[in-house]
């Protein structure tokens, strides 16, 4: 038996993102249909644990991410490194934060390794939209609940059971959507009421989200995301890249799309981020512990920060109050981040968030600083695309942006970034990340 | 307790398509559950007048979640409503002045009459609200601000502000039989900042039965403190009369904006008053307030026991109707002495004890009776008039120590008291107002909470009718 590790418990010291990998980002009910968010979650780690070539009884634990979760086996870590016979001691837990659920398990792992619990872990998340479970409603669960624990056993107990599932209406699956439980909003309804009252006409943002496919297309073609997506096999063959991104897309086509959540709506199919099935997964270290294996970190967080809005107001306008919060705490200006990288849920909501980080009133009446938290230059932003291009699994974009972002830095030779994610229930996430030299 | 016309569904629909010469009275919208951060969460506010107070409306209506809708002639009239806007994501549209399209609907209007300086600018009000009027939706509401005539530099002055309250109260009786209202509020110059959560309440569901009434925004109490949402965490609050009506509902709705409610009734209402107290997490105190011994125990006890009590809430009360030639000296004794003495009474020890602490709120309930007159109820009257007096003399005396002093007139309250009115007399009393109809417990409660909280600081010395807009009194 293994000597149990005593991994520097309580020690100050940093967590680095050693290497990041994903799996293609692909269309809900296409390729990846047959694989269910464990499978996706198994490539992803697979292919970071093949490349990276870490040794298995380093790893600590996996701390995934999931927000459509697997009802019969919730705890989607345990079950990878179990598929994957990683050691029996690599712990698992699975967090959930809606889209900022990626985010959630890195910044996780972060700071269980800041904090000396563990030296290795994996962390990252994966969804599959096209194996969401349909639920039966909770009438047709209890009227069965006697069935399913043989309690019924005379005739004129089924009869009971078959008695209480009337209407049959009532008792009919429910399709799965993506509404708020508090408000029944749909997102996309969300967004454009955002857009409304924030005026963002639908040219810019159908402009945003051409600028988004371009800049995905460009990445893609020159190799950018290579080191970054590992080729996963599908039910009709092995997908090697993205398969949302448009490099062709114009504004004449883009113009052309109906609006979808209202008659005179601005939010159309084309500026919006699509259902995805995908994975993501980073592999984090201790320094100490990334430079005794012989690795060469890429980045290292400086700070990073959660907060909540109300989800009647604005929905998902969370960034612009996480992000100016997770630059206080790194004692940065938005100035000094060389790199911007913020999860696309609509155009809309990211040109609303842009709006308000600028707004001098946004930043006295809701920050309370007398200067707006800045404007962001569109040649630091989003530098190769977001969610509205590459897709967006609900819990893998975290770990995608934090992958990009961290090679990004080493490419560029900036020197800090910062994250920003909107998520459901209006909830916000911001992180900045900095070089490690 | 029910009412028919308001009620009964089949009744309604019977009246309406007989076309009965009946009027139907409208369903007040009213509010549920605790103060909100955006009372007003997407309702559309028109707001007009050339008025002092744009950049405080601006301001409140954004930040309460109002989408603000600005006749004027041109876009420079938005100006004071782009950075509130923006901050809030609320972008104020601007509407030209002139009829609005057959379909608008608006929620609330707002007319700013701080600046009018003579009778004949009273016409820009006229301008404002006649293409509009008919234009407020259900449950609306009107808002007229001004400045106190008794400030005015000039009588010519003093007579156009003044008329903001003549006209008011008669727009409130034209909308009434819509279920909505209109109240002016006259703003003295330096309180403007106290503005907001007058507006915030007069604008909401909160105030469904308060109509044709004036507001006085004074600076003379001290205190500039006004939370949105639970607005009295941490205060202690005492309510005489809980155990039931107004009482009851004044206690639920205290500690839902996170009072700790000592609930007062007579010892022989021990079981209702302590289910009421157990139901909203608050204590009981059984005493009888007419008790000679009562000021010092009620004193003692909140002291004791709470370390003293920030607002006050004198309800309990008895009405000993009889015409005056009939009436015995105790039955003028018991409602004089229970409506009025004990309240100056106990208002009396608890100062001079130093129980009510510093930016209190004394609420005493008067009743539009008091005001108006009723037959067989000197006793009533003369009592529930005096605590109109008590407050406008105690809230100035008050004020440096940031404590309130002011008083609710209820009009036809839906109770167990007024249940036992003949049927005959109370359809009559329910009808005889603005809406048509008796309010509810809870809309006198929530009146009474209002002026409990620390945004109500603009108002002391004032007798705040909670009646529906009731024909009878001024």
């Amino acid at each position: 038996m293994a000597t149990a590790k005593n991994n520097g418990w309580g020690k100050k010291r940093r967590a680095v993102v050693v290497h990041g990998v994903r799996t293609p980002f692909v269309k809900a009910f296409g390729d990846f249909l047959k694989l269910d968010s464990i499978a996706l979650g198994d490539a992803a780690v697979r292919s970071l644990l093949d490349r990276t070539e870490v040794p298995h009884a380093e790893i600590d634990s996996i701390v995934w991410g999931g927000v459509i979760l697997p009802s019969l086996a919730p705890n989607i870590a345990r079950e990878i490194a179990l598929d994957l016979r990683l050691p029996a001691s690599v712990e698992g837990m699975t967090v959930t934060r809606a889209c900022a659920t990626g985010l959630q398990a890195v910044t996780l792992a972060a700071a269980a390794i800041e904090r000396g619990e563990a030296d290795v872990v994996i962390a990252g998340g994966s969804d599959s939209t096209s194996n969401a479970p349909i639920n039966l409603p909770q009438k047709a669960v209890h009227a069965l609940a006697p069935l399913a624990f043989g309690k019924a056993s005379s005739p004129a107990d089924y009869l009971g059971v078959l008695a209480q599932m009337m209407p049959i209406s009532e008792i009919l699956p429910k399709m799965p959507k993506i509404a708020e439980r508090t408000t029944g909003q749909v997102m996309g309804e969300s967004a454009e009421e955002m857009a409304g009252r924030n005026q963002i006409t639908r040219e810019a943002q159908d402009a945003f989200a051409e600028r988004s496919h371009h800049r995905a297309a460009d990445a893609i073609g020159a190799g950018r995301f290579d080191g970054e997506v590992a080729p996963v096999e599908g039910h009709r063959g092995w997908v090697h890249a993205d398969n949302i991104v448009r490099g062709d897309t114009s504004l004449e086509k883009l113009a052309k799309l109906r609006p979808v959540f209202a008659k005179d709506g601005t939010v159309t199919a084309g500026n919006a981020s699509p259902l995805t099935d995908g994975a993501a997964a980073v592999l984090l270290m201790s320094e100490e512990k990334a430079k005794a294996l012989g690795y060469a970190p890429l980045a290292a967080f400086r700070s990073w920060a959660y907060v909540g809005v109300d989800p009647a107001d604005q929905l998902l306008i969370g960034p612009a109050l996480a992000m100016p919060k997770a630059l206080d705490r790194a004692g940065m200006q938005l100035k000094d981040a060389g790199l911007v990288d913020m999860h696309e849920a609509f155009a809309a909501q990211v040109l609303s968030v842009l709006k308000a980080l600028g707004s001098k009133a946004f930043a006295e009446e809701r920050l309370g600083k007398s200067k707006a938290v800045g404007e962001i230059d569109e040649d630091h932003f989003n530098v190769h695309g977001g969610s509205i291009s590459i897709g967006h699994p609900f819990a893998a974009t975290g770990a995608r942006m934090v992958t990009t972002v961290a090679n990004e830095l080493g490419r560029t030779g900036q020197e800090s970034a910062l994250l920003g994610i909107c998520a459901a229930g209006g909830l916000g996430a911001a992180a900045v990340m900095e070089a490690v030299a | 307790m029910t009412d028919l016309l308001l009620e009964n569904q089949q009744a309604r629909k019977i009246i309406k398509t007989l076309g009965l010469p009946i009027p139907v009275p409208e369903p007040l919208a009213r509010a549920d559950g605790p103060y909100e951060e955006r009372p007003l969460d997407n309702k559309t506010v028109l707001v007009g007048g050339n008025g002092e107070l744009s950049k405080e409306l601006a301001h409140t209506l954004s930040v309460a979640g109002a989408n603000p809708w600005v006749v004027a002639e041109s876009d420079a009239a938005l100006e004071p409503y782009a950075a509130a806007g923006e901050a809030w994501a609320r972008p104020p549209r601007r509407v030209p002045p002139g009829d609005p399209a057959e379909a608008t609907r608006v929620d609330a209007i707002v007319f700013d009459g701080t600046s009018l300086d003579s009778p004949a600018e009273l016409d820009q009000v006229f301008a404002f609200l006649h293409p509009w009027v008919r234009k407020l939706d259900r449950s609306g509401r009107i808002v007229v601000l001004g400045r106190p005539a008794a400030d005015a530099q000039n009588p010519a002055q003093a007579a156009a502000r003044a008329g903001l309250e003549g006209f008011t109260r008669s727009v409130a009786k034209e909308i009434g039989g819509n279920g909505s209202t209109a109240n002016s509020v006259f703003v003295e110059a330096g309180a403007e900042a106290r503005l907001a959560p007058v507006l915030r309440f007069l604008l909401s569901r909160r105030s469904a039965f308060i109509s044709c009434q004036p507001f006085h925004v004074t600076k003379k109490a001290k205190g500039d403190d006004a939370p949105q949402t639970q607005p009295l965490a941490a205060k202690v609050a005492l309510v005489t009369g809980a155990a039931r009506g107004i009482g009851e509902a004044t206690a639920g709705l205290l500690a839902q904006e996170g009072a700790h409610v000592v609930c007062l009734d007579r010892p022989a209402d021990d079981g209702p008053c302590s289910q009421v107290a157990r139901r909203i997490g608050g204590s009981v105190l059984l005493v009888d307030i007419s008790d000679p011994e009562a000021p010092q125990r009620i004193s003692q006890e909140l002291k004791s026991r709470h370390g003293g009590v920030d607002i006050v809430v004198h309800n309990a009360g008895v009405t000993r109707d009889k015409t005056l030639g009939r009436m015995t000296s105790d039955q003028w004794d018991m409602a004089i002495d229970i409506n009025l003495g004990a309240v100056v009474r106990i208002t009396g020890q608890l100062l001079v004890d130093k129980v009510l602490r510093s930016g209190g709120r004394l609420i005493c309930l008067s009743s539009v009776s008091g005001i108006a007159g009723n037959r067989g109820q000197t006793n009533y009257s003369a009592s529930k008039a005096g605590i109109v007096g008590f407050v406008e003399t105690l809230g100035p005396q008050l004020a440096k120590r940031g404590i309130t002093v002011n008083a609710i007139a209820p009009g036809f309250i839906e109770t167990r008291m007024t249940n036992a009115i003949p049927v005959a007399i109370r359809e009559a009393a329910r009808r005889m107002s603005a809406l048509g109809q008796g309010g509810k417990p809870v809309d006198v409660g929530e009146a009474i909470t209002f002026l409990a909280t620390p945004g109500a600081v603009g108002l002391t010395g004032s007798t705040v009718r909670v009646c529906g807009g009731a024909l009878v009194g001024a």
